[in-house]
C-alpha cells in the first residue's frame, strides 16, 4: 500500500505504543504548564493579590477555615457582615472552594511546607485548571482519541472563555467547578459505557463536591436526566443506562428533592424505573397485552406527575423557582422587578463579540464537532450533543454562563480539528485512479480509502507499512504514488482521499496557522483583558514604566488601622466583601445580595437629601461612608455611574420618596453639572463625590473625566457628614457621620451658626486692613 | 518596683549589687554642663562632669539619676572625654528619701588626690516629651514639650552648672523660669539666644543627693518649643533573621507597627489640603510622608508589603556588597507609606531582605563553629521602638548554640521553628526588648555548630520522599485488582 511519507518499518509495536504514552506524558505536561503560566499575567504584571470582589469573601472564609478548623466555620456566624442583622456563613455558601484550599494548606502545613495561605487561593485556580484540562483530555478521549483528547486539553487550557474566570487570583467557585463539570461529565460516560456502578458512584462523589462547590450544580443536575431521557426516547434504554443513572442518582439522594431544580431528575429516575419494569414486564406478557399496558400506564403515569408537581410547588413544598432561574429563560425579567440582579454586569446578555473574543476560532469549530458527533452517535455523542445545544442557549442568555459553554466547545472543536488532523495526516494512499483501469471494484478501494478516525493513527500506519509492500516505503511524492499505482495496475477506481503530501502540506501549515493565531489570540486576551485584579489599576507613566494606582487599598488600609474596630462602613455592595476582607470593619451590606431591603435602605440613604439620610445612618449606627469617585482620574466604575441603580433599587421598595426620573435633566439626560436636577444635586451621593472637587482646580474650570461635564465652582455642602479621608487619586473618599448635636439643634442649623461665627471673627481682620490701607 | 529594676536592668550591662559605696568627700565637680538635644521621641542627654579627686586613691564615682529619668532612659553610657572604651557601671540603691538612684562608676585608674578627670554621661531619654497642644490641624505646626529637673543631682559639691536645652528650631514658645536659684547666682537664672536655653551657671552647689536640698531647690523646668521633624514610635518591632547555608542567605524580615505620636489631626484628613501643601512644598511638620532607611549593602529580594499586599510606592537603591572590608555603604530604602501618616495614625508594614550570608558570617576553623551577626534592628530615623522581639532562626541540626547581646534583654527564649523542607525544626533564640533607640543598633553574635550529616538531612529528606513516590507509582501500576479477567481488553489508554 503506497503511503505520502516514509514510514520506518522496523519499529515494534510495544516501542510504537510506548513512545506514543511517553509522547503524550510529555504533552500534558506542557499543556498544564502552557495552563497554568497563561494565568500568571496577573501575578507577574501586579503581585500575589485576589482579583476582584467576590474572591474577597472566600479568602476570608478561607482564612477562617485555616486558622480555626472546619468545625468552627461550618457554625461561623458573622456578625460585621449585613450590620446589624449578621449573616450565618457556614450554612448559606458552597464551602466546596473553601474546604479545598483549606486541604491543600492543611496538607501542606503537615510536610512543612509553610505556604501562605494567600498563595494557595491565589494559585488555586491555575492549578485546577491543568486538572480541568486532564479531565477534558479524558473526556475528549473517551468520544474520540487521545489526540483528540490532547487538543481538547490544549484548547480549554489556554481558552479565554476559561481564563476569564480562572486566572491566579481569581479565587471564586468557578475555579475549581469547571474542573469539577468535566470529572463528573467523563465519569458519567464511562459509567455509561461500561455500565459501570464504581463510575456512576464517583460520578455522584464529584457531583456532591460540585453541589458543595458552586451554585451550577444544577446545570449537571439536569444535564445528566436530560442526557438519560434523550437515550430512553431515542430507544436506547439499556441495562448499562439503568446502572449508571440509579447509580449516580442513589448517591445524589432524595434529600434535595424539594426544589424545583431537582424535579427533572427525579422524574427520570422514576421513569427509569418504569421503563426497566416495562422491559421485564414485556419479556414475559404477549406485545398486544404490553402495548396497551404502557399505553394507559404512561398516560397516567404523565397526568399523575405532572399535577402533583403542580399542587406541590402551588403549596410551597418544593421551593419555587429563584429570579436568577426565570432571568434565564426570560432576559427582560431581571430588570423588570429584580434590578438588583441586572445590575450585575455578568448577568447581562452575551454580546456577540464576546463569543469570538473568548472562544476565536474555536467558535467555528464548534458547530463542525458537533455535526461530527452525529457521525457515529454513540451514547456519549448524544451527550455532547445536548450539552452543545443546552449551554449554547445559555451562554447567550447570561454572560457568566460563557463559562458552562466554553468545555462543550473545546471538546467538540477539538473532534473536528483533530479529525481534520488525522485525514490529512495519515500517510495512507488511496489508490490512484488510473484511466487504464476504470472497470476496478469499488469496493476495495474504499475501505483502504477512508480515513478511520478512532485507532491510533501511528499505529495503523506502521501496521500499515509492515503489511504493505516495500514500494511504500520510497512512495513519497506524488509522481512514485502514480508509478507505483500504474505498475499494481488494475487495483483501483474513483476513491476518496488525499493525494500527494502538497496537498496535505496546503491543509495541514494552515490549521497550524490558525493554532498559531489561536495561541496569540488567547495570549493577547489573557494579558490585557483578564489579568486586572481590579483592586489595583495600573497606567503608564511618561517614560513608560508602570504606575501603580493602589487608592483602593490605600483607604481601606486607613480604615483598618486608624478607625475603631467596631466602626460600621456603609457603602454600595459592590464593596462590600472588600471591605470586610481587607478594612476588617463590619458592613451593611455585601455582595451576597440576599436581603433586597437592606440593599434598598442603603440605596435610599445614598439617593435622598443630607436630612432624610441622616435619620437612616443613625439608626443603622453607620460611622463612616464609603463611596467610589472617578471623576479625578477617568475611572468610569465609580458610584456615581452605578448611581441609577441604587435609585431603581430604592425605588422598588419605596416608590413614594424615590423615583428615578427625578434625577435626569427635564431633557432626560443624565448630568451632573449646573444643569443637573434638583434631585441629584440634592442627593447625598452627589455631594460626597463632589464635596470640594472644584476648589482643587484653584481657578481652573473643575472637570469630571468619567461624564466629561464642567463641575460648578461653588461646591456642594455638607452638614451631617465630615470628610474624613479621601485617597491619593480621590477614587475612595470615606466620610463620618457627625454625632447628634450635644445641644439638640439639628446640625444643620448647629452648622449654619457655626459658621456665622466664623465669619464675625473674620470681620474685625477685613476692616483693619481697609483702615491700614 | 519591678518595673524600676527593668528600667535599671535595660540601661546598665551589669545590675550587680551596690559595690563599696563611695563616701561623698572623694570627689568634687569642678564643673558640671548638661546638654539636651530636644528631639521627639528622642532626647539625647550629654552631661559632662569635670571632676576632681579629694581622696587617694578614689576609684568609685557616684552619678545620680532621679528616678523619673531613669525610667525614660533607655541607653546609658559614661567615658573619659576623648576615650572610646565606655566605663563599667553599676547600680548602687537610692539614697534615702530623695527619689532617686546612684549609679557607681569604676574608673580606671584611681585618682590621685588633686587628680582630674572628665567624665561624659551620655544618655538616650525616650518618650520624654509630649505634643502640646495635643491636637494640631492639618496645617499647624507641630510643638512639644519637655520636661526635666533643673540641678543635675551629685552626692558631691559641685562648683559650677549648667543646663543647656538645644532645640532645632529657634521656635522656643516658653520655658520656666526658677525660682529659689538666688544662692547659687547673682545673674539671670535662665537666658535664652538662638534655639538654646541655657540655665545657669549656679555657683557652689552643695552636694545635692539629700531630702533638704531636694525639697528646696530642686524643680521641674518645662521647655516648649516648636518641633518640625514627626513623631515617630514603632509600637513593635518583630524582626525575624533565618539563616540559611544551603541557599548562603541570611533573610531578615521587620513586622513594623509605626505610630505618629505627634499631635493628634484636629477633625480630619482632607486630602485637598495635602495635595495644596505639597504643590506648594509647604508641608505640615508633623505628618510622616515617607521613610528612609539604610540597610545593609548587597541586599536582594527586598520586599514591602503590608496586611493588603504588596505597596508599590518605595525605592531601593542596592549598594554593592564588598566583604572583608569595614563596610561604609548602605543600600537606601525609601518606604512610602499607603497614606501619609498624620498625627495619632498607625501604620504597619513588613520589610524584608535577602543578605548574602557571607557578609554576616564567619567560620572558625579552630574551633568548627559558625559565628553570625543580626544587628537588632535597623533604625529608622528619629524613632523609638516601644517593644522588639528578635528571632533569630539558625539552620536546621544546629548545636553548641551560644550568643552574645549587645546590650541585656528583658527575656530570651530558645524554641524550635520548622519551616521548608525541615524534618526536625531549626533551633531558633529570641530575645525581648523595649524602647530601642539609634544607639540600640548594634549586632547580636550567635555561634553554632552544624555537622556535615545535619546539612546533607535535607538533600536526603527529599530524595527520600521523592524515590518513596516513585517506588509507588511503580508498583501500584503493576498491581491489578481486577477479580474478573474480562478479555475485552480496552485499548484505550
Amino acid at each position: 500500500m503506497p503511503t505520502a511519507y516514509p514510514l520506518p518499518t522496523n519499529v515494534s509495536p510495544a516501542t510504537v505504543a510506548n513512545t506514543a504514552s511517553l509522547l503524550r506524558i510529555v504533552a500534558f505536561g506542557l499543556i498544564s504548564a502552557a495552563a497554568i503560566a497563561s494565568r500568571l499575567f496577573a501575578v507577574i504584571n501586579f503581585e500575589s493579590i485576589i482579583h476582584e470582589f467576590d474572591p474577597w469573601f472566600n479568602y476570608r472564609a478561607t482564612r477562617v477555615l485555616a486558622a480555626k478548623g472546619f468545625y468552627e466555620f461550618w457554625n461561623w456566624f458573622d456578625p460585621t457582615a449585613w450590620y446589624p442583622l449578621g449573616r450565618v456563613v457556614g450554612g448559606t455558601i458552597y464551602p466546596g472552594l473553601m474546604a479545598t484550599s483549606g486541604v491543600i494548606y492543611n496538607f501542606l502545613h503537615y510536610f512543612n511546607l509553610p505556604v501562605d495561605i494567600r498563595n494557595i487561593c491565589v494559585l488555586l485556580a491555575p492549578g485546577f485548571s491543568a486538572l480541568t484540562a486532564w479531565a477534558t483530555y479524558m473526556f475528549t478521549a473517551e468520544l474520540k482519541d487521545p489526540s483528540a483528547g490532547l487538543l481538547a486539553a490544549a484548547f480549554i487550557g489556554i481558552v479565554p472563555g476559561y481564563i476569564s474566570r480562572s486566572v491566579a487570583g481569581s479565587y471564586d467557585n468557578e475555579a475549581i467547578a469547571i474542573f469539577l463539570l468535566m470529572f463528573t461529565f467523563y465519569c458519567w460516560i464511562k459509567a455509561l459505557k461500561l455500565g459501570s456502578a464504581f463510575f456512576g458512584t464517583l460520578a455522584a462523589v464529584f457531583y456532591f463536591y460540585m453541589v458543595a462547590a458552586w451554585g451550577g450544580y444544577a446545570f449537571i443536575t439536569n444535564m445528566i436526566p436530560v442526557h438519560a431521557l434523550v437515550l430512553l426516547l431515542m430507544g436506547r434504554f439499556s441495562g448499562r443506562l439503568y446502572v449508571a443513572y440509579s447509580s449516580w442518582f442513589r448517591f445524589v439522594g432524595f434529600q434535595p428533592v424539594r426544589t424545583s431544580e431537582h424535579m427533572g431528575a427525579l422524574g427520570v429516575f422514576g421513569l427509569l424505573q418504569i421503563v426497566a419494569f416495562a422491559s421485564l414486564v414485556r419479556s414475559h406478557v404477549s406485545s398486544k397485552q404490553f402495548q396497551n399496558l404502557l399505553a394507559i400506564s404512561v398516560v397516567t403515569m404523565g397526568v399523575l406527575g405532572a399535577g402533583a408537581f403542580v399542587v406541590m410547588t402551588y403549596k410551597g413544598w418544593i421551593a419555587p423557582w429563584t429570579g436568577r432561574f426565570y432571568s434565564l429563560w426570560d432576559t427582560g425579567y431581571a430588570k423588570k422587578y429584580i434590578p438588583i440582579i441586572a445590575s450585575v454586569s455578568e448577568h447581562q446578555p452575551t454580546a456577540w463579540p464576546s463569543f469570538f473574543m473568548d472562544l476565536q476560532m474555536l467558535i467555528f469549530l464548534f458547530p463542525a464537532g458537533v455535526v461530527m458527533c452525529f457521525r457515529d452517535l454513540r451514547d456519549e455523542h448524544v451527550f455532547v450533543i445536548i450539552y452543545a445545544v443546552v449551554a449554547s442557549y445559555f451562554a447567550g442568555v447570561m454572560v457568566r454562563l460563557m463559562l458552562t459553554l466554553t468545555p462543550v466547545v473545546c471538546v467538540s472543536a477539538a473532534v473536528a480539528f483533530s479529525t481534520l488532523l488525522d485525514t490529512y495526516i495519515d500517510p495512507t494512499e488511496p489508490e490512484a485512479t488510473t484511466t487504464e483501469a476504470p472497470t476496478a471494484a469499488p469496493t476495495t478501494t474504499t475501505t483502504t480509502a477512508t480515513a478511520t478516525p478512532d485507532s491510533k493513527k501511528i499505529k495503523k500506519a506502521v501496521a500499515a507499512a509492515q503489511a504493505g509492500n516495500s514500494a511504500s516505503s520510497i512512495a513519497s511524492s506524488t509522481f512514485n504514488d502514480i508509478v507505483s499505482a500504474t505498475t499494481r495496475k488494475g487495483k483501483s477506481s474513483k476513491s476518496k482521499g488525499i493525494w500527494g503530501a502538497d496537498a496535505r502540506l496546503a491543509v495541514l501549515l494552515n490549521a497550524i496557522g490558525m493554532l498559531a493565531f489561536f495561541v496569540f489570540h488567547c495570549t493577547w486576551v489573557t494579558s490585557n483583558a483578564y489579568s486586572s485584579p481590579s483592586v489595583v489599576l495600573a497606567s503608564t507613566n511618561s517614560d513608560g514604566s508602570q504606575h501603580i494606582i493602589d487608592d483602593y487599598r490605600e483607604a481601606y488600609y486607613w480604615l483598618r488601622q486608624n478607625t475603631p474596630q467596631d466602626a460600621v462602613v456603609m457603602s454600595w455592595w459592590d464593596y462590600g466583601y472588600q471591605i470586610a476582607g481587607m478594612a476588617d470593619r463590619p458592613t451593611l451590606v455585601d455582595n451576597n445580595t440576599w436581603n433586597n431591603t437592606h440593599i434598598a435602605t442603603v440605596g435610599k440613604a445614598m439617593s435622598s437629601p443630607e436630612e432624610i439620610a441622616y435619620p437612616i445612618l443613625r439608626k443603622h449606627d453607620v460611622d463612616y461612608v464609603l463611596i467610589i469617585f472617578g471623576g479625578l482620574l477617568g475611572y468610569s466604575g465609580d458610584d456615581i455611574n452605578k448611581f441609577l441603580w441604587m435609585v431603581r433599587i430604592a425605588q422598588g421598595v419605596w416608590p413614594d420618596e424615590i423615583q428615578e426620573p427625578n434625577y435626569f435633566t427635564p431633557t432626560g439626560e443624565y448630568r451632573v453639572d449646573d444643569r443637573a436636577s434638583d434631585a441629584m444635586k440634592n442627593s447625598l451621593m452627589y455631594k460626597m463625590s463632589y464635596y470640594r472637587f472644584a476648589e482643587l482646580y484653584g481657578n481652573q474650570n473643575a472637570v469630571d473625566r468619567v461624564r466629561n461635564q464642567a463641575i460648578p465652582k461653588v461646591g456642594p455642602t455638607l452638614d451631617y457628614l465630615d470628610e474624613a479621608f479621601t485617597s491619593e487619586n480621590w477614587i475612595v473618599r470615606i466620610y463620618q457621620v457627625r454625632k447628634e448635636d450635644p445641644l439638640g439643634r439639628d446640625l444643620k442649623s448647629a452648622n449654619a451658626f457655626e459658621q456665622g461665627k466664623k465669619k464675625k471673627r473674620s470681620k474685625p481682620v477685613s476692616k483693619r486692613r481697609v483702615i491700614v490701607n | 518596683m519591678l518595673r524600676l529594676w527593668n528600667a535599671i536592668a535595660c540601661v546598665l550591662l551589669s545590675a550587680a549589687v551596690p559595690a563599696l559605696s563611695a563616701s561623698s568627700q572623694s570627689f568634687e565637680n569642678s564643673a558640671i554642663v548638661r546638654t539636651v538635644d530636644l528631639g521627639g521621641s528622642l532626647v539625647h542627654v550629654t552631661t559632662t562632669f569635670a571632676v576632681k579627686a579629694l581622696e587617694a586613691d578614689a576609684s568609685v564615682y557616684t552619678i545620680t539619676l532621679p528616678e523619673d529619668e531613669i525610667f525614660n532612659t533607655s541607653w546609658l553610657e559614661v567615658k573619659v572625654k576623648g576615650k572610646q572604651q565606655p566605663l563599667t557601671v553599676t547600680y548602687s540603691g537610692a539614697p534615702a528619701g530623695s527619689n532617686s538612684h546612684n549609679l557607681d562608676v569604676s574608673l580606671e585608674t584611681p585618682l590621685e588626690v588633686g587628680g582630674t578627670i572628665n567624665l561624659v554621661l551620655e544618655t538616650v531619654q525616650t518618650h520624654a516629651t509630649w505634643p502640646w497642644p495635643q491636637q494640631a490641624g492639618q496645617n499647624d505646626d507641630q510643638s512639644l514639650k519637655y520636661q526635666t529637673s533643673l540641678f543635675v543631682l551629685s552626692p558631691y559639691k559641685t562648683n559650677v552648672q549648667r543646663t543647656k536645652l538645644k532645640s532645632s528650631s529657634p521656635r522656643i514658645l516658653s520655658y520656666t523660669t526658677p525660682e529659689k536659684v538666688d544662692d547659687f547666682t547673682l545673674e539671670s537664672p535662665v537666658t535664652k539666644s538662638g534655639a538654646t536655653v541655657t540655665y545657669g551657671p549656679y555657683n557652689n552647689v552643695p552636694s545635692s543627693t539629700n531630702k533638704a536640698f531636694i525639697e528646696k531647690y530642686q524643680q521641674h523646668i518645662v521647655l516648649h518649643y516648636v518641633y518640625e521633624y514627626p513623631v515617630i514610635e514603632v509600637l513593635d518591632l518583630k524582626r525575624t533573621a533565618e539563616i540559611s547555608h544551603w541557599g548562603a542567605n541570611l533573610n531578615i524580615q521587620d513586622d513594623i507597627v509605626l505610630h505618629n505620636a505627634g499631635p493628634k489631626l484636629k477633625g480630619h484628613f482632607s486630602r485637598l489640603e495635602h495635595q495644596t501643601q505639597s504643590f506648594y512644598n509647604r508641608g505640615g511638620s508633623h505628618l510622616i510622608p515617607r521613610l528612609t532607611v539604610h540597610l545593609p549593602a548587597g541586599i536582594r529580594n527586598a520586599y514591602y508589603y503590608d496586611l493588603n499586599g504588596n505597596v508599590s510606592t518605595s525605592h531601593l537603591r542596592v549598594a554593592p556588597s564588598v566583604r572583608n572590608q569595614k563596610n561604609t555603604q548602605h543600600s537606601v530604602m525609601e518606604l512610602q507609606p499607603r497614606y501619609p501618616i498624620m498625627g495619632g495614625w498607625n501604620y504597619s508594614y513588613t520589610l524584608g531582605w535577602d543578605a548574602p550570608l557571607g557578609d554576616s558570617a564567619s567560620y572558625d576553623a579552630k574551633t568548627g563553629k559558625y559565628i553570625v551577626s543580626v544587628p537588632v534592628m535597623t533604625e529608622i530615623p528619629g524613632s523609638v521602638v516601644d517593644r522588639a522581639e528578635i528571632q533569630i532562626i539558625l539552620p536546621e541540626g544546629a548545636t553548641d548554640v551560644d550568643y552574645v547581646a549587645p546590650f541585656p534583654s528583658l527575656s530570651n527564649e530558645l524554641s524550635t521553628h520548622v519551616t521548608y523542607l525541615d524534618t526536625l525544626g531549626r533551633p531558633s533564640i529570641t530575645f525581648k526588648y523595649k524602647n530601642l533607640t539609634n544607639k540600640h543598633t548594634k549586632p547580636i553574635y550567635v555561634s553554632y555548630r552544624v555537622p556535615l550529616s545535619v546539612h546533607l538531612r535535607k538533600p536526603m529528606a527529599v530524595a527520600t520522599v521523592l524515590l518513596s513516590l516513585f517506588t509507588f507509582a511503580m508498583v501500584a501500576r503493576r498491581v491489578d485488582l481486577t477479580i474478573h479477567k474480562t478479555k475485552t481488553v480496552s485499548k484505550k489508554m
